[in-house]
């Protein structure tokens, strides 16, 4: 019964061949490692945030006067509300977890070099979407972390020389950030996850296209890869598994953990919090942002570009690195780089979270931190290149097949 | 790949305690350290203390009422922990209310502001809207002067200088910078002036009087009213009232969590046994 009718639909649309070639027979390397998990748990946060966000959606008021309220209401009346809205909370911070864990095996492992170079800009574009919808919704509870968040993050546009100012009013659709500014928000909130989805789609296409990389970033022998299904089918979901107990001991347990407690005082435009700190996936490019501040009336200007680009170089990546092999695992001095790279990461966004006039290690200004932290941030892909492109890192043997 | 291994621990480790670390963990209010009580509902396995919510209600209703909303919640809601009808009907009552009422303040906004300067903001998600949390809104509600404190402030203005000997006793008994002896100059001239000081607001000095005071209440359960246990029962009500389907969140998730325990175990399980079949 069921044969025959596939065998209809075969005919028609060529089902069962999609699926075969794409999905249970498709060859994947057989030596690929945990770190491989993060895409499609990457993609697993993406169905959650849909899911819950789109519940949500029903009951959340986009309007200035009721927006505070109504995620209480959510909270409080609406059946397992408080847990829609927790996942969703939580679920941001996730996603950025997976994503930014799954950037860095990318740079690590050397996804990003020849062919996959359309594959991998595609991901960058995400992580330029995954942004913006993430501070759009963060501005949807109208708390005052959201109002004043977006007060500051906005007010970068006025930066922009000659239109800076009347773009700004275009984009708060008033003189200050306000009800309209609430109303698109989430309206693009709404939308924005849903072109997200369709660029995994372009992500996915351009996977299948090149295939996937591998921790020794060889090229394979066919002898060298097994078929998605079953052996990734599962370890996916056991990843998934293991993603869901940390993620769920977050929900259930320490809910507000990410979460600012100035965002449970309702936005008041009359009252500026003492100190406005963005959510923390933002932290390390905020800390960019400020650290310009030497350049008089410039500062906020630049501050943007070196924020923009901090995100953007990443296009440029794969051109940046000259080296004949692709994984660290054989380069030293690359995988040294890396490192750095990583925990002056974590500086920034240490440094981002403080507050701009702080001083550290018994009075030093942290704007020095966070100044020579950028240096180094943007000196990794400077240093990446000219340690390949002249050739001063000799990589160690790679192995010709598995 | 030694490296590799130690980010992998790193990563795992905070993967598994960050989420049942206390929330005081990361969020301190910056100010001198707030005093630490043991909370009925804290921790993964906390749950409200029962009586604690009833009184806590009882000290909220007669007491904080008078100038504070707690808009999100109606007299009927307190009957979840333990009141009966006939007893929210009383204390909805008692505040010229009724039972299907929000625990909304007799003040007037505007009258508040003549008042105080200011309207005393809803304490509906206090607990959850300071850093801190409950701790601080314990500290808020008994960092006021002691009468012991109240002396040695009378003391000190009496001969109009502050000797060193002063600005240390009294720097200790008002959590203040000794380093800063000025600061708590002007805070003695303040407090002759009648403004309110607290050890724990940041600034030292806000509108609120000092809300509780011993025996302002008389518990049902016969519990002595003291500053202390008012404050603590009045933060445990305030922390239900923040969010009470706590409880139910964290039963819900000891369920969850020990299902996909099991099933992970068994993922992995099946995982190990396909897996065997590919030769590396």
């Amino acid at each position: 019964m069921f044969k025959g009718i596939m065998e209809w639909v075969d005919e028609r649309l060529p089902v069962t061949e999609l699926i075969k070639s794409q999905a249970t027979e498709y060859p994947t390397p057989k030596n690929l490692n945990y770190w491989w998990n993060f895409g499609s748990l990457a993609l697993f946060v993406l169905i959650i945030q849909l899911v819950t966000g789109i519940f949500l959606a029903m009951h959340y008021k986009p309007d200035a006067a009721l927006a505070f309220d109504s995620v209480e209401h959510i909270m409080r009346d609406v059946n397992w509300g408080w847990l829609l809205r927790y996942l969703h909370a939580n679920g941001a911070t996730a996603f950025f977890v997976m994503i930014y864990i799954h950037i860095l095996r990318g740079m690590y492992y050397g996804s990003h070099r020849k062919p996959r170079e359309i594959l991998w800009w595609f991901g960058v574009i995400i992580f330029f979407a995954l942004m913006g919808t993430a501070f759009m919704g963060y501005v949807l509870p109208w708390g005052q972390m959201s109002y004043w968040g977006a007060a500051v993050i906005t007010n970068l546009v006025s930066a922009l020389p000659v239109v800076g100012q009347d773009l700004v009013v275009w984009v708060w659709g008033g003189f200050a950030v306000g009800d309209p500014t609430l109303n698109r928000f989430f309206a693009l909130h709404f939308l924005l996850p849903f072109v997200v989805f369709g660029l995994v789609i372009l992500h996915m296409w351009a996977l299948h296209a090149v295939h996937s990389n591998n921790p020794d970033g060889i090229d394979l022998e066919e002898k060298d890869t097994i078929p998605f299904h079953p052996y990734f089918t599962i370890k996916d979901l056991y990843g998934v598994g293991v993603f869901l107990i940390v993620f769920c001991a977050f929900v259930f347990y320490n809910p507000n953990f990410f979460l600012e407690p100035d965002n449970y005082i309702q936005a008041d435009p009359m009252k500026t919090p003492a100190h406005i700190v963005p959510e923390w996936y933002f932290l390390p490019f905020y800390a960019v942002l400020r650290s310009i501040d030497f350049l008089g009336t410039m500062s906020k200007l630049v501050g943007v570009i070196a924020m923009g680009a901090a995100i953007a170089i990443l296009f440029i990546l794969p051109f940046l690195d000259r080296s004949p092999v692709r994984s660290f695992r054989y380069r030293p001095i690359s995988r040294a780089l890396f490192w750095i790279f990583v925990v002056d990461c974590f500086v920034l966004g240490w440094v981002g979270y403080n507050p701009a006039d702080a001083t550290v290690f018994g009075g030093m200004p942290i704007i020095y931190v966070g100044r020579t932290a950028t240096a180094i941030y943007f000196s990794y892909f400077a240093l990446l290149w000219l340690v390949t492109a002249l050739k001063v890192e000799k990589p160690q043997p790679v192995p010709k097949s598995l | 790949m030694d490296f590799m291994n130690t980010v992998k621990a790193a990563l795992v480790t905070a993967a598994l305690v960050l989420p049942v670390l206390p929330q005081t963990g990361l969020a301190s209010s910056g100010g001198p350290p707030l005093p630490q009580e043991d909370w009925s509902f804290k921790g993964i396995f906390g749950q409200f203390d029962q009586a604690a919510l009833k009184r806590g209600a009882k000290v909220t209703i007669e007491v904080c009422l008078g100038c504070h909303s707690i808009k999100y919640i109606k007299f009927d809601h307190l009957r979840q922990f333990g009141f009966t009808e006939a007893e929210v009907s009383e204390m909805a009552g008692g505040a010229g209310l009724t039972k299907q009422d929000k625990l909304v303040s007799g003040l007037a906004p505007a009258d508040a502001k003549e008042s105080f300067g200011l309207v005393p903001p809803d304490l509906s998600l206090m607990t959850k809207a300071r850093k801190g949390y409950e701790d601080y809104t314990f500290a808020i509600l008994t960092g006021y002067l002691t009468e012991e404190d109240t002396a040695l402030v009378d003391a000190a203005k009496e001969d109009g200088t502050l000797s060193p000997e002063e600005i240390t006793k009294l720097a200790s008994a008002l959590h203040m910078d000794p380093h800063h002896p000025e600061k708590i100059d002007e805070a003695v001239k303040r407090i002759a002036n009648g403004d309110h000081f607290n050890k724990y607001f940041p600034g030292n000095f806000l509108a609120m009087p000092a809300p509780l005071s011993a025996g302002a209440v008389t518990y049902a359960d016969g519990t002595e009213a003291t500053v202390k246990q008012l404050a603590k029962d009045v933060t445990t009500f305030l922390a239900w009232a923040a969010e009470p389907t706590q409880t139910e969140r964290k039963s819900t998730g000891h369920k969850v969590i020990l299902y996909l325990i099991v099933l992970t175990a068994m993922l992995y399980a099946v995982k190990r046994r396909i897996w065997a079949r590919v030769h590396h």
